[in-house]
């Protein structure tokens, strides 16, 4: 009796959020829509996955032939593109601050002279640092024609001392590096950015949503009638009735809010006692043995807890769904193992329902939607800032650490890249799931008795 | 129906008197935010909060000691060298693992962001004249950590295979200080412009502080012309636009003063390059965005939908803005959207003036992208105004 009871709560509750789904598109985007659209659109905006070809000046005061050859070679190099030549540094200088060009190579006067000579003869870089992501590549680029050209200026003029090539190559260079990028070894942006980002985004939306789907009952005044449906059996042949007033109540919120906080309570109250009186065109049958419900004074936590799980349930399905997305788009051509993935899609699930509770958590301690959102956008828009996934999470300042330990994107995004892209074993992200299961059953805990506080206080519902 | 429209009636029949002039409304615009609390907390507090919350965790700015591993196979004077080098490397702090394994599992763990492999065998084939080599092993996943791990062992190996070079031109009878000037025939000197010090946050925070303006600007704008329209009172002149446009943007000008004039002076991030063009660009730019917001208020039409909407939306308009990620690179699609967006000339425009010290002239495109933004928001409100006039007629 108890279990049906639970279960009855949980299907009501669910069936109740998706009439209101149904005739509110706005919320409806936000639940189904606005998630799917921000995975493609990530994706889409990395899907080009190097980047290639910036923008570059060269200033070349020599003209000789090895100074021809480097311009040759900066051309030749994937990441950079020679623009222009100029001839003047304060030329190349308005180039840069006009941004048509990242960067200027300078190969001075005596460039040539110096190598014949056998003396050190300096390229000269000056780059727009501040432009960090340009400046990092443009660095790179140049350093390794730099270093091809010293290679072969050098192995050359060991050639002429009579040195056999192969010979040359080793002596240019005793000890040489091979520089191995363990995972991610394409340098892939998609993988890098992309698949970070969107779950960042995953978070803020179910943060949203999760402030919204709760907030909207408090602001309409509606929590107490939310309640009263899902605890009574005797509402649940009303379903049709009580929802279209509910959305009627929604519609006014559009309509003149002053005349309408004192028509509200009205109705609410009206709501709450006959859930069924004032339905405008109900296609519902006879109302007449229609008992009155009280919400109030009996709040069962079994009750309230199903019936927010059915009321989250939409959007679980929903954000569950997109993250399936996700994590395919984010599975990297190499082989991932799928004990990997699917610990990483059970950290992504874990991460959305903790979202979805957090934002309800904002909203229900503070009475109101607005707050609720102001805080979810607080402190889940900056979180990828903390994340150290641009800027590792080693280099952030002490303080910041902490804030960031608190954020649950940073676990998740440290379990994303050690499963996806680092082939860790799961055993040792585990911690990080147990955390976040942890988490999320508190949080969820937490929900329902808030959600009971409130219902306590229907004096505080309505604050916008 | 009949219950609803009525009640629609109701409201529409004794609307409260909207305020037409220019002057009146830029007051009645003042009083209203002031007046509520939720619109002050998103136009005024929430972006200096943010101006010292986000950039808090780049304070440290340059990223430096690196945790790094390294595996010595050989076990000789040579191999033992280098990994004295790389300890004395101020980008990096090493820590010694006995086989690779061990090292991989420090990397997961997160402990280590890479290491280095010295083979058995090094110090023999360097001695014997043959091909050596060491392998740098930086972990992919993190790119700005992986440059740092590869360029600290980079140094430190280059060093000491600088000196192995030497000694053995100076055995074959070269001249020690020539030797050692013909380490690399052709180095690199490396000039940072503008953000001299390659700081994180000197990079990031300028161009993020823009898209904070633009975001809670929005928000806050369409929060209040949302809470209008719930009233009724979002009807009224083209003046009464243009007076609730310059009364929103003068508070966010402000707080962009604060931004350029404190934030970025508290944080010593380079500033003030061309001051008058900067304080002229957000002249331009927070119009813009006031009026982008009053457009979006009369389409969502609630209270608290622009943050609903909003709020996710700075990362991905970020991303297109052509800071972060080179502008050519997007899809050709985006690379058109995005000048709808005013962070995407903005963004631009403002390191250039602030940071990089352009001249005017030299970010024209960037003034009048913005201007044609604004010409054509404030057309399309214009044209909402006209369109919704007629039905509310025909309504009362």
């Amino acid at each position: 009796m108890r279990l049906t009871q639970l279960s009855e709560a949980f299907i009501r509750s669910a069936a109740y959020e998706r009439r209101f789904l149904h005739k509110n598109p706005w919320d409806l985007t936000m639940v189904v829509w606005i998630p799917l659209l921000t995975v493609l659109l990530i994706w889409w905006i990395f899907s080009q996955t190097q980047i290639t070809n910036l923008p570059i000046g060269v200033i070349d005061q020599d003209n000789g032939p090895v100074a021809n050859t480097a311009v040759r070679y900066l051309d030749a190099s994937p990441t950079l593109s020679v623009r222009q030549m100029y001839y003047s540094a304060a030329e190349a200088e308005a180039a840069i601050l006009q941004r048509d060009i990242y960067a200027v190579v300078i190969i001075p006067e005596d460039f040539s002279r110096n190598i014949l000579s056998s003396k050190s003869a300096p390229l000269i870089l000056q780059v727009n640092a501040q432009y960090g992501t340009h400046s990092g590549i443009i660095q790179t680029g140049v350093q390794a024609v730099a270093g091809t050209l010293s290679a072969g200026v050098e192995i050359q003029r060991l050639i002429k001392q009579g040195m056999a090539p192969s010979q040359a190559a080793i002596a240019y260079s005793p000890i040489s590096i091979q520089r191995i990028s363990l995972f991610n070894a394409a340098t892939d942006y998609q993988q890098f950015l992309a698949s970070t980002v969107i779950p960042a985004l995953l978070h803020i939306l179910a943060m949203v949503i999760g402030a919204t789907t709760i907030g909207r009952e408090l602001r309409d005044k509606q929590l107490g009638h939310w309640y009263g449906f899902i605890a009574s059996a005797q509402a649940y042949d009303n379903l049709n009735g009580s929802i279209s007033a509910n959305i009627s109540d929604s519609a006014n919120i559009s309509g003149n809010v002053n005349n309408n906080v004192a028509d509200n309570t009205v109705q609410n109250i009206a709501a709450l006692s006959q859930p069924a009186a004032k339905l405008p065109n109900s296609t519902a049958k006879d109302n007449t043995n229609q008992k009155p419900v009280s919400t109030l004074p009996s709040v069962h936590m079994g009750v309230l807890l199903f019936g927010l799980l059915g009321k989250y349930f939409w959007p679980m399905l929903a954000y569950g769904l997109w993250s399936i997305l996700a994590l395919w788009l984010a599975t990297p051509q190499e082989s991932v193992a799928s004990s990997a993935v699917f610990a990483t899609y059970l950290g992504l699930l874990l991460l959305m329902m903790l979202s979805f509770w957090l934002g309800a958590i904002f909203t229900l301690g503070s009475f109101s939607l607005r707050m609720g959102l102001s805080a979810t956008g607080f402190i889940s828009a900056p979180s990828y800032a903390f994340a150290g996934v641009t800027f590792p999470y080693i280099a952030i300042s002490d303080s910041a650490k902490h804030w960031s330990d608190a954020l649950p994107l940073t676990h998740y995004l440290k379990l994303h890249i050690a499963q996806m892209q680092m082939q860790a074993p799961v055993a040792i992200s585990l911690p990080i799931l147990y955390g976040l299961a942890i988490a999320t059953v508190v949080a969820m805990m937490l929900t329902a008795l808030l959600t009971k506080r409130a219902l306590a206080h229907p004096e505080r519902w309505g604050a916008r | 129906m009949p219950p609803l429209s009525t009640d629609h009636n109701a409201k529409v029949t004794q609307p409260q008197p909207p305020v037409q002039g220019f002057f009146a409304s830029f007051f009645q615009t003042l009083t209203d935010v002031f007046k509520d609390k939720g619109i002050v907390l998103m136009l005024i507090i929430a972006p200096i909060i943010y101006g010292f919350f986000y950039p808090w965790p780049y304070s440290s700015e340059v990223v430096n000691h690196v945790p790094v591993g390294i595996v010595d196979k050989d076990n000789s004077d040579l191999s033992r060298t280098i990994v004295r080098y790389a300890s004395a490397s101020p980008q990096l702090d090493t820590r010694r693992f006995l086989d690779e394994q061990s090292a991989k599992e420090a990397i997961w763990a997160d402990e280590i962001a890479g290491y280095m492999v010295l083979p058995s065998g090094l110090e023999q084939n360097v001695l014997s004249g043959k091909a050596a080599s060491v392998s740098v092993l930086g972990n992919g996943g993190y790119f700005l950590l992986n440059k740092n791990v590869q360029m600290g062992f980079l140094k430190a190996v280059s060093t000491v295979s600088a000196g192995v070079k030497i000694k053995k031109s100076v055995a074959q009878g070269a001249y020690a200080p020539t030797a050692a000037q013909n380490a690399q025939a052709v180095p690199l000197q490396i000039v940072p412009l503008y953000n001299q010090t390659e700081g994180y946050g000197a990079y990031v925070v300028p161009a993020v502080s823009i898209i904070i303006l633009q975001q809670t600007l929005l928000m806050a704008t369409a929060m209040l012309i949302g809470t209008w329209y719930e009233q009724r009172r979002h009807q009224t002149s083209i003046s009464g636009w243009l007076g609730r446009i310059t009364a929103l943007s003068t508070l966010s000008f402000l707080i962009g003063c604060f931004y350029y004039g404190w934030a970025f002076e508290l944080h010593h991030y380079p500033r003030g390059q061309n001051m008058l063009g900067s304080l002229l660009f957000l002249l331009l730019f927070c119009p813009t965005v006031a009026t982008l917001g009053c457009l979006l208020g009369l389409w969502f039409r609630q209270r608290e939908r622009s943050m609903q909407i909003l709020i996710f939306s700075s990362l991905p308009m970020f991303f297109v803005s052509g800071y972060p990620w080179p502008a050519d690179q997007l899809p050709t699609f985006l690379q058109i959207v995005r000048w709808f967006i005013p962070t995407t000339p903005a963004i631009n425009t403002s390191v250039q003036l602030n940071q990089m010290g352009a001249s005017i002239s030299q970010v024209a495109t960037g003034f009048y992208a913005l201007a044609a933004l604004w010409a054509l928001y404030f057309a399309l409100l214009v044209w909402l105004r006209w369109y919704n006039a007629p039905k509310r007629r025909q309504v009362s």
